[in-house]
C-alpha cells in the first residue's frame, strides 16, 4: 500500500513536471495524515485510491479535506468520494455528452460578412490614395471625432501613399472574462481628444514629426473571439507591412494575441520582443476555448510569437497570479514584476531593472497594456479591475521610454470599458498612455536621446 | 417569504417534516428527457434547417445586355458575362439600365475588374466547405472542460433536510441577500421537499446584448434591491409571499465566451425546475436567454403545448447570420425547432427599426398575433391589453411570458442593452403583466437584458423587481382564485364610502350588512 502511494506520488510529480497543473502539484505534496490512515482504510480501493492519490483535492483544500476525513462517520465519507468521483469522470471533455465545438448557421448568406474590405472595383467614389482630413476648419479638433484628431486613412494605400509613420486603429471586440464594454472602448478614446499632445519632457510635437492616421476599426465577431482572430491578425499583418506602426486600440484583451501575431508575421517571428503591463497573468493553459483574453499571453508564448526571453511583463497582481502561472512564466523565461516586487524595491528601483531588460533585449519592441495595469482609483473602467496597481505616471514614464528607446513594431492598448466610469477619467488616462508612446515614437524619430529633457522644461533658469 | 408565515404555520411544517425520517429520502423522479434533440455533441452540426426562408429572393431571370455595350465585354469570359447577368450582381450594379449605364462609364479593363470583384464578394460571403471553419472548436483536450457547470455534490456541505432553506439569523431576515429576502433552494430535492410554487434563477449570461454587462451585475443587483419582490399588493391585497412558496434558485452557470454552449444548462435546470410542477421565473441576462426558457419548458409540457407572450421592442425572430443564437435570434430558433408554432406567439411592444415588411408578412404568414406601439397609438393602450389579455387566455393555453424590459420607456428602464424610446409605461406594465399571470395560465416566465452598469441610479433595477412582483401577484391571485377579468381590490381601488362611480352599491350592501351583523354580535 505505501509503495504503491510512493509510485503514485512519483507519477504525480512527473506529471506535474510535465503538464504544471496546480492539481497535480497537489497530488505531489500531500499525502494522507497518519492519524487519518484508518480511515482511508475503510473505504473502497477505488474509494481509498481517489483520497490518497489527491484527487480529491481537486474539490477541496487539504485542510478541509483532512478536517473530513477526521469527522465524518464512514457511510457520509463514502457518499462524499462517491460524489467527488462522479465529478471527477465529468470533468473532461466528452464527445457523447459535451459540445465539443459550437455549431454556425452553414446555410447563412452573410456567414462572412463584415469580414471582407471593399474591392477598390466597388468604391463608390474615385479618389487619390492618402489619408484626408475629416475637419472642415484649417486647425481642427472639432466635428467627426479621430483618434488625435488626426487624419482618416482607409485603404493600405493610403498609408502608402501618405508615407505614414502610426496607423492608430480600434480593435472593439467585446468578450473575454472582464466585465464588459470595452468594444465602447476606441470610440470613447477617439471622443476625448487629448492624444497627441506636446511631450512635455522633450517639448516634441508628435503630429509635427509623424505622420499619424486614424485607420478606423478592424471588424471583430460579436459574438466569438475564435471567429474574430483571423481577420484581426490579417488586417494587422496587412498595415504592418506598409511600414506603418500598428497602434491598436481594444477590445478586451483577447486582441493581443492576433494584435502581436499580425505583427509578427510582417516582421518575423520572434524578431521583436514584448513590454506587457497588465495586472493579470494571462498565462491559462487549460482553458476551455481556444483563445481568451485569459489565454492570449500564453498564446504567443507557446505558439513561439514572441520568445519568453525577450518578454518583460509589468504590474502583476489580481486573482489570477498563482504558483501555477507564475512558474509557466519563470519556465518560458518571462521576466515578470508583479506588484509585490514594486512594494518591496520601490517602484523607481524595478523601473530600472525593467529599462535594462528592455535594453537587453531585441532592437525591435512590441508594446503593450491592459489597463488593468493602473490602479483603479485612476482607472476605474479596466474590464478586469484589480486593486492597488500602478499610478499612471509610473504607466506612462515606462511607456514613454522605451518607445523612445526601441524600435516600436507595434502597440495595444486593451480593456477599456469606458461605460464603467461616468467621470470619463479613465478614458483621459487611456489616452495619455497612448499619448506617452506616440510622444516616445516621435522623440525617437526626432533624433533625441530617449531621455533627453529640453532646457527650456527643466527649469526657468532665471 | 418563510419571514412572512405565520409562526403557527411554520411550527406545524416543522412538526409535519419532524415525522418524516429524512434519512430515507423518497427517490426523487428522474427528469423528463426532452422530446428534440437538446443541443449537438462532439463537433457535429445544427440538427435542424437552418435557412431563413425570408431570405429566400424570388427567381429573377437575368437581365439583359444590349449590343452596344458588347465591346465593353469583351474582355469578360463567357462566365463572366453570365454572372453580370445574373441575379448575383443585381445588388451592385442594379437594374438593366443602371447596369448599362456603368458599363458605358467604364474602360473594358475596368469592366473586368469590376465584375471580378463582384464575384469575389459573393464568393467570399457564405459558408465554404474547406475554407471556413464549420463550428467554433473548443479546446477539447481541457482537464477542466465542464468545470464552470459542474455542481457542487450535497454531501460536501452538513447534512440537511431538503427544502427551501432561510439564510437570515432574525426569522428569515439578516442573511445574505436572495431574491426579495427569500429562502434559497438549490435542488429539485429542494424544490418538491417544500412544495415550491416559484422558483426565481438568475441567469448572467453577458454576450448578445447591445451594450454588454448584462450579466454578473444584474442577477446580483436584483438580490440586493429586489425587495419588493414577492411583497404585497396595495391594488388587489394580495401578498404573493404569503400565498405561494417562492424561493430564490440562485444563478444558472453560463459560458460567458459562448452563448451557444450556455444554451444546454440553461435548459436542464429550466427543465429542473419546471418538472417539479415550479413556475421557473428566469432573470437575467441577455434575450438569448427566452430560447433555453422555454426549451426547458416545452421538454416539460410538450412540444407545441406552449404558448408565449414576447414584450420586447424587439420581435427577436432574427436569423440568417452565422451564428445560431444570440439574443436577436431566440424567437425564430423556437419556432425552427418545434418547441412553439408560430400562431402561438404573442408579441408586444414593437417598435424598433426593424423588421421590414419582409418580416411582417413573414409573422402574418405564420399566424404570429403582434402588438406595436403602431396597433398603441391607433387605438389605445385599454383596447390593446384587453385584446393582448384575452389572446394569451385562449383554450387554457399553458403560456411563458418573456419580459425584455426594453419593452419599457428608456425613461423608465434606461439600462438595458437595446433601449428605444416611445416604450410602455411602468403604470401600464405591471397592470398587464399582473392580469396575464392572473388571468392566464403562466408556467414560466422570464425578465431579460437588465444591465446594472448603466444604472448609477438604480431606478431600472427598482422597476425590473416591480415587474417581477407584478408576476408574483398575478400568480398568487390565481391560486387564490382572483381570475375575473381586471380585478382590482374593491377595498384600496376606492373608499366607496358613497356610490359615486355608480357601480358600488353592491359592495356597500355587502359591507353595511358585515358592519350590522358585527354591531349584533357585539350587543
Amino acid at each position: 500500500m505505501r509503495s504503491h502511494n510512493l509510485m503514485r506520488c512519483a507519477l504525480a510529480v512527473l506529471l506535474w513536471a510535465s503538464l504544471g497543473s496546480p492539481f497535480e502539484k497537489a497530488h505531489a505534496e500531500w499525502t494522507v495524515p497518519d492519524e487519518l490512515l484508518e480511515q482511508v482504510s475503510a473505504l473502497s480501493d477505488e474509494q481509498a485510491d481517489f483520497i490518497t492519490s489527491g484527487a480529491a483535492l481537486k474539490f477541496m483544500p487539504e485542510q478541509q479535506l483532512e478536517h473530513e476525513l477526521a469527522t465524518r462517520d464512514a457511510q457520509s465519507l463514502q457518499a462524499l468520494v462517491n460524489d467527488l468521483i462522479s465529478l471527477s469522470a465529468e470533468m473532461a471533455y466528452d464527445p457523447e455528452r459535451d459540445m465539443g465545438a459550437a455549431p454556425l448557421n452553414l446555410a447563412s448568406r452573410r456567414f462572412n460578412r463584415g469580414t471582407l474590405p471593399t474591392p477598390a472595383p466597388l468604391r463608390e467614389l474615385e479618389r487619390e490614395p492618402g489619408p484626408f482630413s475629416v475637419h472642415r476648419y484649417l486647425y481642427p479638433r472639432s466635428g467627426i471625432p479621430t483618434f488625435a484628431g488626426a487624419k482618416v486613412a482607409i485603404w493600405p494605400e493610403d498609408l502608402v501613399a501618405g508615407n505614414v509613420d502610426v496607423a492608430i486603429i480600434g480593435v472593439p471586440s467585446n468578450a473575454g472574462s472582464g466585465r464588459r464594454d470595452a468594444g465602447n472602448g476606441p470610440n470613447a478614446m477617439r471622443a476625448t481628444n487629448t492624444i497627441a499632445t506636446p511631450d512635455l519632457q522633450s517639448l516634441v510635437e508628435p503630429l509635427e514629426v509623424l505622420s499619424v492616421v486614424d485607420y478606423g476599426n478592424f471588424s471583430v465577431n460579436w459574438l466569438s473571439t475564435e471567429l474574430a482572430i483571423g481577420h484581426v491578425a490579417d488586417m494587422v499583418a496587412e498595415t504592418a507591412g506598409t511600414g506603418a506602426i500598428p497602434m491598436l486600440v481594444g477590445g478586451d484583451t483577447s486582441m493581443l494575441y492576433p494584435g502581436v501575431k499580425g505583427v509578427a508575421r510582417a516582421h518575423g517571428e520572434g524578431s521583436f520582443g514584448l513590454l506587457h503591463l497588465n495586472a493579470h497573468p494571462d498565462a491559462e493553459q487549460h482553458g476551455d476555448h481556444t483563445v481568451s483574453d485569459r489565454q492570449s499571453l500564453f498564446l504567443l508564448l507557446e505558439e513561439g510569437i514572441v520568445d519568453g526571453s525577450d518578454t518583460v511583463q509589468v504590474g502583476l497582481r489580481g486573482p489570477e497570479v498563482s504558483v501555477e502561472s507564475l512558474q509557466w512564466l519563470r519556465g518560458k523565461k518571462v521576466r515578470y514584476h508583479t506588484m509585490a516586487e514594486i512594494e518591496q524595491r520601490g517602484f523607481d528601483k524595478v523601473l530600472k531593472r525593467v529599462l535594462r531588460e528592455v535594453d537587453k533585449g531585441p532592437d525591435a519592441f512590441f508594446v503593450s497594456i491592459d489597463v488593468s495595469v493602473i490602479r483603479p482609483t485612476e482607472m476605474i473602467a479596466a474590464g478586469r479591475v484589480a486593486p492597488s496597481g500602478l499610478h499612471i505616471d509610473e504607466v506612462t514614464r515606462v511607456i514613454r521610454h522605451v518607445c523612445a528607446a526601441k524600435d516600436i513594431v507595434g502597440f495595444e492598448i486593451t480593456d477599456l470599458a469606458p461605460m464603467l466610469d461616468l467621470s470619463r477619467l479613465s478614458v483621459l488616462n487611456a489616452n495619455a498612455v497612448l499619448n506617452a508612446c506616440l510622444a516616445g515614437i516621435a522623440v525617437r524619430k526626432s533624433g533625441l536621446d530617449p531621455d533627453y529633457i529640453h532646457p527650456l522644461v527643466r527649469d526657468h533658469g532665471q | 417569504m418563510a419571514s412572512r408565515i405565520p409562526l403557527v404555520g411554520l411550527i406545524a411544517a416543522a412538526f409535519a417534516l419532524a415525522t418524516v425520517a429524512w434519512g430515507s429520502e423518497e427517490p426523487v423522479p428522474p427528469l423528463p428527457t426532452p422530446e428534440t434533440p437538446e443541443h449537438v455533441t462532439g463537433e457535429q452540426p445544427y440538427p435542424f434547417d437552418s435557412a431563413d426562408p425570408r431570405d429566400e429572393e424570388e427567381d429573377k431571370p437575368p437581365i439583359e445586355l444590349p449590343e452596344s455595350v458588347a465591346e465593353k465585354l469583351s474582355l469578360l469570359s463567357p462566365e463572366e458575362v453570365e454572372f453580370l447577368k445574373s441575379k448575383d450582381a443585381r445588388p451592385f450594379t442594379g437594374s438593366e439600365e443602371d447596369t448599362v449605364e456603368a458599363l458605358e462609364e467604364r474602360t473594358p479593363e475596368e469592366v473586368k475588374a469590376w465584375v471580378n470583384a463582384m464575384q469575389l464578394v459573393v464568393e467570399h460571403n457564405p459558408y465554404k466547405e474547406g475554407r471556413d471553419s464549420p463550428n467554433i472548436p473548443l479546446n477539447m483536450a481541457s482537464p477542466e472542460f465542464n468545470a464552470w457547470r459542474l455542481q457542487r455534490p450535497r454531501s460536501m456541505d452538513p447534512k440537511r433536510e431538503p427544502g427551501p432553506v432561510s439564510l437570515g439569523r432574525y426569522d428569515g431576515y439578516g442573511g445574505p441577500p436572495t431574491f426579495g429576502g427569500l429562502p434559497m433552494a438549490l435542488s429539485r430535492e429542494d424544490l418538491i421537499a417544500g412544495e415550491v410554487d416559484v422558483a426565481i434563477l438568475g441567469a448572467p449570461l453577458n454576450m448578445g446584448s447591445g451594450w454588454r454587462d448584462s450579466g454578473e451585475r444584474a442577477t446580483v443587483d436584483l438580490r440586493l434591491l429586489g425587495r419588493p419582490i414577492g411583497n404585497r399588493d396595495q391594488y388587489v391585497q394580495v401578498d404573493a409571499g404569503e400565498v405561494l412558496t417562492i424561493v430564490d434558485y440562485g444563478d444558472v452557470a453560463v459560458d460567458n465566451n459562448s452563448t451557444e454552449r450556455s444554451m444546454k444548462h440553461v435548459r436542464e435546470i429550466v427543465r429542473e425546475i419546471a418538472s417539479t410542477g415550479a413556475v421557473p421565473m428566469i432573470v437575467g441576462g441577455d434575450h438569448s436567454l427566452e430560447y433555453p426558457n422555454v426549451a426547458g419548458l416545452a421538454d416539460v409540457y410538450g412540444k407545441e403545448k406552449l404558448s408565449v407572450i414576447h414584450f420586447d421592442s424587439h420581435y427577436d425572430a432574427w436569423w440568417g447570420g452565422t451564428h445560431l443564437i444570440d439574443h436577436g435570434y431566440p424567437v425564430y430558433r423556437l419556432i425552427n425547432e418545434g418547441h412553439v408554432r408560430a400562431a402561438d406567439y404573442i408579441q408586444v411592444g414593437l417598435r424598433s427599426g426593424g423588421p421590414d415588411k419582409t418580416g411582417f408578412n413573414w409573422m402574418r404568414e405564420q399566424g404570429m398575433r403582434y402588438h406595436n406601439m403602431a396597433e398603441v397609438e391607433q387605438r389605445g393602450w385599454d383596447a390593446v391589453l384587453d385584446r393582448v389579455v384575452a389572446e394569451a387566455s385562449e383554450e387554457g393555453r399553458k403560456l411563458h411570458i418573456s419580459f425584455d424590459i426594453d419593452v419599457l420607456d428608456p425613461a423608465f428602464t434606461v439600462a438595458t442593452g437595446t433601449p428605444v424610446p416611445g416604450g410602455m409605461t411602468m403604470r401600464e406594465a405591471i397592470t398587464i403583466v399582473r392580469r396575464l399571470c392572473a388571468e392566464s395560465n403562466v408556467v414560466g416566465f422570464d425578465l431579460v437584458e437588465l444591465h446594472s452598469a448603466l444604472d448609477p441610479t438604480y431606478k431600472t433595477t427598482l422597476n425590473s423587481a416591480h415587474i417581477i412582483k407584478a408576476c408574483l401577484t398575478g400568480l398568487a391571485m390565481n391560486r387564490e382564485g382572483l381570475t375575473a377579468e381586471h380585478y382590482l381590490s374593491p377595498l384600496s381601488s376606492e373608499h366607496a364610502i358613497d356610490d359615486y362611480y355608480g357601480d358600488q352599491q353592491q359592495f356597500l350592501d355587502a359591507t353595511k350588512a358585515e358592519e350590522e351583523a358585527e354591531d349584533e354580535s357585539a350587543d
